[in-house]
């Protein structure tokens, strides 16, 4: 196991009472409870720690935050394998395996480090132009190598065992972000009478405050706050929660990890997103330092400063002992104080001619080399930096060291508060973009506002608080918050151009973006930023540019000649950091992945062999197991007892819809294709609904219950849609007409009786009822009590025999299924599936959701004589457009198999026979069965209208198994044309 | 389910819904006040506990009389120029919730702040739990009823027991 050699012996926020044993690549290292895997690593000595994306060059750990681009890691093994995690956000846990990425067979040696070589054809849009010939086809021999050659972590392809959730949580003030100017701003909310939730993606709060020392004036301070935010019952803290992003109704996404302190507990989340409502927001995200671009700027041992600050007080790791800060502002001759209190060498390069003197004198005082108008303008090594090569006015020298920290300005973090559209505003004074003008339910405070000084975090989170919890009505007096002094020197700092000289100069170290290819997109026209992100793909990995960003459009504003905010930024979209899909999906995932219904049979169907199929949200059988081997055999036996005793069919899965009121006729005349106003009472219709637009809605049935009441059936498929429409029209079109409409698809257990049979079962399981066809013709109702429940018969057949649709409230469903099967079991009574069923409807060529598909008329599909000259119901106008009414629209047509051996299918193209079978065909095939009536495969097809003539052929083609076949066009009603099986 | 400190059972929901038509919603307020003998709730969301049921407006024109556990629902009689009612006693089944945890759980299943004054005991809410649409009633400081449909009970109930 490594040594800590890095560790200093003491400071720190780790516990080092808790060792934590952890590996790399296998390596077994040591860390503390209270360290990243970054800073765990980097306190073992580890410096190479990932490869980059395109190039495979060596790179180390950059920053201390979401913002890393290099060191990404992948954890876990099979199916709780996530990659491209950065090092520098994981919570160090016992036991954790981390393996670098995007290398073989080693992460010291890195076969594909030889792209490198090839640089000047890798460079921004390579593959337009290199890999396009010499065929159209080309690319695609290209692509799978030049996927496998580039890229990140590759995800497990096994089921996750770890449990996921999503959860919901509400907030009066929500505060994004806990350093100093949020935890202000909690405070302030909180003190004020709002109910506050404070997110941190760190598992510790602070912010840039972790970067101080942790026996100081910064410590106590945090002490302090997070004691007095303890106190409140009114705040939850959120630490290791990501916010991801930001939506509308001030909704954020957030991703919450697990804990690292112990092995999980039962049945607790991995990861849990939490859809956090708030009435208001405080923005207090920070800013994000910016790397400097200079040759080789990528080399392992290259940090942002405030990151190796971070390291050095809060992880007490000494990364370097010979540092070269180098900076264009104020705030990272911090760093080089510290580190040469650590005992580090340190020289400071600042690109600015004339530092503050207060900074100079305390780095006289202290020992630091200080060298005013000095840049780096290449860096040395391979694996970790061993020198720099600094231009300075008296020209270039020499320097070694172990770790270069850089400092190019800060970019406030705007990214979720552009989320919503708040556009950024370009800062002159700090050179940087903050947010525009927020609504009146969104805050700013902080680094992210450009207010860089703690003390003026503090103060402007302290009145953002109060600003959010007063939008909310909690105005209850609030003190001030305590002051935190840190003695930062704020100055305007110089902006750094960066330089395309000597080596790689990198401005997007995820997506080896450099210098050169910023300047290519610039020959080549793309200068828009949004081109340049795409031309380059900068900023496109799964740091979305977060230190990329400013650098690329700074050059490309130098490129143009033009200012920074002339040239713009890129639009930020979330996620701001990657979310793992797991986590979006939450515990739906498998039999929770949607809701099923169950009809109140459901458990009878299991029972007596069903083979269920899922149809939309229902669980329905689709063959009973006894009726055959397979669904083909069973449903053919299904549809012959049909045909020739009885079957049972749980129809329970139906829309039904309750409609009442003194208009209800009047209603649905208008919103049915055909009448019903007339309908009798105690009768039942066959109904056709259109869109506006003149194509078939849905179908189904109404019955009359009454005078002002009728109880709707409709397809399964469409009930809601259905509904839904119902509602809107009422609302919208004729809310003047007194009509109330009401789903009751689950009060009513459903069942149909089919078959010749059908009225002796009827009679044998209700005796007292008269069920004769002058009581109870066609299409006729009954209603009555059974057992205390209501009950609702009305002869209607989808099958094309006689048949009876039996409602029964759903409690007593499973008692009437029963009573059915045993009253029917001498007259061969049983159940029969879906799979009959649709057949059975075929064969009759009742038109269902194939045909109804959307695209069909009235016409088309041979109900436009239902309509006859009525008018003035929904879809009327539109349906009489005259490319509905063209000669050779496609409309339905029965067709038979007149092959031998051979069977139709659906979705099959049809051609006329001598045709060139390419393209979209004269029509298909929409449904087909095998007919035990005709003996052979029949199905219903939509066919051009000028060739769709009765007695002659087509071949039907179907692709996908390359099957050939001729077939008879005949009417699509199959069986029994004038109805005498179901009127009898 | 992973708390010890919840508790769900499962029930038949008798349930009523009666609806006022526009224009007439006065008179139609006042005749099934009459014929309840209670005040009706006043606006979406609030709730009126009378004998043995609890009145619930679950939209402007539109009452839910939700009956308590072994009472049987039956139509009620409306004059129908004022309004309608049919029987929904079949096809709602009533989950009962109770515990300390319940806010938590209830975290995971729907987006109702169980801290809103519009979430008070006394008040409910419609909502969409795993996609299905339910009513929240809520009972207590620590309890509450969700209304859902029968055929989506059982994998709410899964859900549930899964939380």
């Amino acid at each position: 196991m490594n040594a800590q050699n890095k560790r200093l012996p003491g400071g720190g926020r780790i516990d080092r009472s808790y060792p934590v044993e952890f590996s790399f690549d296998g390596q077994k290292m040591a860390g503390y409870r209270g360290d990243t895997l970054a800073s765990a690593l980097l306190a073992n000595g580890v410096t190479l720690v990932g490869r980059s994306f395109k190039y495979h060059r060596p790179r180390g750990i950059l920053s201390a935050g979401p913002e890393e681009p290099n060191a990404l890691v992948t954890l876990g093994t099979a199916g709780r394998r996530e990659p491209n995690l950065p090092a520098t956000t994981l919570e160090l846990g016992e036991g954790m395996a981390a393996e670098s990425q995007n290398r073989w067979p080693s992460l010291a040696f890195d076969v594909q480090s030889v792209n490198g070589l090839f640089a000047p054809f890798l460079s921004a849009g390579f593959y337009y132009k290199t890999f396009m010939g010499p065929t159209r086809r080309a690319w695609k021999v290209y692509e799978h190598f030049i996927r496998k050659a580039a890229g990140l972590g590759r995800a497990g392809t096994e089921p996750d065992p770890d449990r996921y959730e999503v959860r919901h949580a509400f907030a009066d003030v929500a505060i994004v972000g806990g350093g100093p100017a949020g935890l202000s701003a909690a405070r302030a909310a909180a003190a004020a009478g709002a109910r506050v939730a404070l997110i941190e993606q760190d598992f510790l709060l602070g912010g840039q405050l972790l970067a101080e020392r942790s026996d100081g004036a910064a410590a106590s301070w945090l002490n302090q706050i997070e004691a007095e935010l303890k106190s409140f019952d009114t705040v939850t803290l959120m630490k290791r929660t990501s916010a991801f992003g930001v939506y509308d109704g001030n909704v954020i996404g957030l991703v919450e990890q697990r804990d690292q302190v112990g092995p999980p507990r039962t049945g607790e989340a991995r990861q849990t997103v939490t859809l956090l409502r708030a009435r208001s927001i405080v923005f207090a995200t920070g800013a994000i330092e910016r790397p400097m671009v200079f040759a080789n700027n990528d080399r392992p041992g290259v940090m942002l400063a405030s990151a190796a600050r971070t390291y050095l007080n809060r992880f007490a790791v000494l990364p370097g002992r010979k540092v070269i800060v180098t900076a264009v502002n104020d705030g990272a001759w911090r760093t080089a104080f510290d580190y040469a209190a650590a005992g580090a060498e340190v020289t400071v390069a600042d690109l600015r001619a004339a530092p503050p003197t207060a900074l100079v004198a305390e780095a006289a005082r202290i020992g630091v080399t200080v060298r005013t108008a000095t840049r780096i303008v290449d860096l040395h090594g391979g694996r970790a930096v061993r020198g720099a090569t600094l231009a300075g006015p008296y020209g270039q020298s020499e320097a070694a060291c172990d770790l270069v920290c850089v400092s190019g300005g800060w970019s406030p973090t705007v990214h979720l508060t552009s989320h919503l559209g708040v556009k950024p505003r370009y800062r002159e004074d700090i050179d940087g973009f903050v947010p525009g003008a927020f609504p009146a339910d969104r805050f700013g405070a902080g680094a992210m506002m450009g207010n860089y000084a703690t003390a003026d975090a503090i103060e402007g989170g302290h009145r953002a608080g109060v600003e959010a919890a007063s939008f909310c009505g909690k105005s209850a007096p609030v003190s001030a918050p305590s002051k935190l002094d840190l003695g930062e020197t704020i100055t305007t700092m110089l902006r750094e151009i960066p330089s395309a000289q000597g080596g790689k100069a990198f401005v997007d170290f995820q997506m080896d973006v450099t210098t050169k290819d910023v300047e290519l997109a610039h020959r080549e026209g793309y200068e828009a930023v949004e081109h340049l992100k795409r031309y380059t793909t900068l900023g496109m990995g799964t740091d979305q540019g977060k230190t990329s960003n400013f650098l690329a459009l700074s050059a490309m504003a130098a490129l143009r000649g033009a200012t920074v905010p002339e040239t713009g930024t890129t639009t930020f979209r979330p996620p701001f950091t990657p979310v793992a899909i797991g986590a979006l999906a939450g515990r739906a995932t498998g039999h929770h992945f949607k809701p099923f219904r169950r009809t109140p049979m459901h458990d009878l169907h299991l029972a007596n062999g069903a083979d269920m199929l899922e149809v939309g949200l229902w669980m329905r059988p689709w063959f009973y197991k006894q009726s055959g081997a397979d669904v083909n055999e069973a449903y053919v036996a299904e549809m012959r007892n049909v045909r020739q005793a009885a079957g049972l069919m749980d129809i329970s899965t139906l829309g039904k819809i309750d409609v009442q009121g003194p208009d209800a006729a009047t209603f649905l005349d208008r919103v049915y294709a055909n009448g019903f106003a007339k309908l009798p009472v105690g009768r039942a219709r066959y109904g056709v609904m259109l869109r506006d637009d003149g194509i078939v809605f849905d179908d189904g049935t109404t019955t009359r219950l009454a005078e002002n009441r009728f109880f709707m059936t409709t397809s399964t498929a469409k009930a809601a849609d259905v509904l839904s429409r119902l509602e809107f029209l009422l609302d919208t079109a004729w809310p003047e007409l007194r009509v109330a409409i009401t789903s009751v698809s689950d009060e009513w257990a459903a069942m149909s009786v089919a078959g010749p049979k059908s009225r002796a079962i009827l009679g044998a399981a209700f005796p007292s009822l008269d069920v004769s066809n002058e009581a109870l013709p066609h299409m006729g109702l009954h209603e009555s009590q059974w057992e205390g429940c209501a009950l609702r018969i009305v002869r209607l057949s989808y099958s094309g025999e006689r048949a009876y649709e039996i409602y029964v409230g759903a409690t007593a469903g499973e008692q009437l299924w029963s009573r059915l099967l045993e009253a029917g079991r001498p007259f061969d009574l049983k159940p029969y599936g879906v799979e009959a069923l649709g057949a059975l409807r075929v064969e009759k060529g009742h038109v269902a959701g194939p045909e109804i598909d959307g695209r069909t008329t009235l016409d088309d599909l041979g109900l436009g004589r239902m309509v006859g000259k009525r008018s003035s119901f929904v879809g009327d106008v539109l349906r009489r457009r005259p490319a509905l009414l063209a000669p050779d629209r496609q409309r339905l047509v029965g067709l038979e198999c007149i092959e031998d051996g051979k069977r139709l299918r659906g979705g099959a193209i049809l051609f006329l026979p001598g045709e060139k079978a390419h393209g979209h065909g004269r029509g298909r095939i929409t449904s087909v069965t095998f007919s035990p009536e005709r003996g052979h495969y029949v199905g219903l097809a939509l066919l051009a209208g000028d060739v769709a003539t009765e007695g002659s052929e087509v071949v039907a083609v179907y692709p996908m198994k390359a099957e050939t076949v001729r077939a008879r066009i005949v009417s699509p009603v199959f069986l029994d044309p004038q109805g005498e099986r179901l009127h009898g | 389910m992973a708390s010890p400190d919840f508790s769900l059972s499962v029930a038949d929901c008798p349930l009523i819904q009666v609806e006022g038509w526009d224009g007439m919603l006065g008179q139609f307020e006042s005749s099934l006040s009459a014929a309840l003998g209670t005040k009706l709730p006043a606006s979406v969301g609030e709730t009126v506990r009378h004998k043995n049921f609890v009145i619930i407006r679950v939209a402007p024109r539109r009452l839910w009389l939700a009956l308590d556990d072994g009472t049987q629902g039956s139509s009620l009689a409306i004059d129908p120029d004022l309004g309608c009612s049919v029987c929904l006693g079949e096809g709602r089944m009533r989950f009962s919730l109770a515990g300390a945890d319940i806010a938590s759980i209830l975290s995971t299943c729907i987006a109702v702040d169980w801290h809103a004054p519009t979430t008070a005991p006394g008040r409910a809410v419609q909502t969409s739990f795993h996609h299905v649409p339910v009513l929240l009633i809520r009972t207590s400081e620590t309890s509450c009823d969700l209304v859902a449909p029968r055929s989506f009970a059982r994998s709410l109930q899964d859900w549930l027991a899964d939380g």
